[in-house]
């Protein structure tokens, strides 16, 4: 007779604690008004995970669209056992992958296929980003496009935990949790990839800011 | 690459989030302490920076009521579905129950037409007998039925008379 009024209890407590899973139980119980609210809250977010993950920015809206399509018709089964950024995370990474791996299926062309109109050059070229340290004046959206390519071209689990980790409200924890693995699996998959980015964009990155001036 | 774990704690908060001031104080004081560390961490804050001026990814304007239109065509559709599926039950459930009628119809039919063929079938044994009969005289035996009858009257036994003799 305790443990339902105990567990209640906890729901409810659970529930102050994080407004996001106070919306979603309105959802579940109907209300427009609250989906709209998460859906407004959430759609940068997702919208910034399923971009660096596509890299095409069509595809990205039609998926975070989706992410919020499946959270809707998954509100019944909604549990308050993890926060909702969690949950709403965990399917942007599903169809994300999903996606992702969809295309691999698709993807037939060889990336040494000689181009055919100019047989002297490769199909796919690449741009070769080991270039000399390049002046101070380098415009922003360089830098950006350079971020986005190399970031573009690191494994899919890397690239999503670093992705994550820009998202302030998911703690390690939480990363973990989205990536199914362990804490530290997830810190060292994050560690590599951000090695990884910081051996292809150093010429590229600000230094001395840290630098003690005397 | 330093694993000492005040610094990597530091540096992992960095990953996530612009680290407080007590927090950045703590990271000089260590690189103070450390400054073999400096350069590494350099390019590890500077890469932060990078990550943290990446913009936000194109979004269009009418995100949100896309979203909602499309959960409401959603909704309209597994409605739709859901009374076909309950159409679909019904039938269902009314299927078992018209089959038992058909058959009970059926064996009802059946036996029916049984009887009346085992009636006709009698009927023609009848008809098969009485074929077989010998031709009976014509009506000219009865012409003088009358005047027969009249000559030789039936008698009927005396009963009485029997019985007083016993």
């Amino acid at each position: 007779m305790a443990f339902p009024v105990f567990a209640k209890l906890l729901a409810n407590m659970s529930v102050e604690l994080d407004p996001d899973a106070a919306l979603m139980l309105r959802v579940k119980q109907g209300e427009s008004g609250a989906f709209a609210e998460l859906v407004d809250k959430y759609k940068q977010p997702v919208m910034n995970v399923a971009y660096r993950m596509l890299r095409d920015a069509t595809e990205a809206e039609d998926l975070a669209q989706n992410v919020f399509i499946q959270v809707h018709k998954s509100a019944q089964r909604y549990e308050v056992a993890s926060k909702f950024s969690t949950w709403l995370f965990t399917i942007a990474r599903n169809l994300c992958l999903n996606e992702i791996r969809r295309r691999s299926r698709h993807l037939t062309s060889s990336l040494d296929a000689p181009h055919p109109d100019h047989e002297d050059q490769p199909l796919h070229q690449f741009e070769d980003i080991k270039t000399a340290s390049p002046p101070e004046s380098l415009l922003h959206g360089e830098l950006e496009a350079k971020i986005t390519q190399v970031l573009g071209e690191l494994p899919e689990n890397q690239r999503l935990a670093i992705v994550l980790c820009r998202q302030e409200e998911l703690s390690y924890e939480e990363i973990a949790k989205v990536l199914g693995c362990s804490v530290s699996a997830t810190k060292s998959l994050i560690h590599r990839g951000r090695e990884t980015l910081k051996e292809k964009l150093k010429p590229y990155l600000r230094t001395g800011q840290w630098q003690d001036s005397k | 690459m330093t694993n000492d774990p005040l610094y990597k704690e530091l540096r992992e908060l960095s990953w996530r989030r612009k680290l407080t001031a007590s927090e950045e104080g703590e990271l000089r004081a260590w690189l103070a302490a450390h400054p073999e560390a400096q350069a590494d961490w350099e390019i590890d804050a500077g890469l932060n920076d990078a990550l943290g001026r990446l913009p936000d990814a194109p979004l269009a304007s009418n995100f949100t009521a896309r979203v909602l239109q499309a959960v409401e065509r959603d909704a309209a559709a597994e409605s739709r579905r859901q009374k076909v599926t309950w159409r679909l039950a019904g039938l269902l459930r009314w299927l078992p129950r018209a089959a038992v009628a058909a058959v009970v119809l059926g064996a009802g039919l059946l036996s029916y037409h049984q009887v009346l063929h085992a009636r006709r079938m009698k009927l023609a044994e009848s008809v098969a007998v009485v074929s077989n009969v010998s031709s009976l005289p014509g009506p000219d035996v009865l012409r003088d039925f009358d005047a027969i009858r009249a000559l030789n009257p039936t008698r009927t036994a005396d009963e009485a008379l029997l019985a007083a003799l016993k």
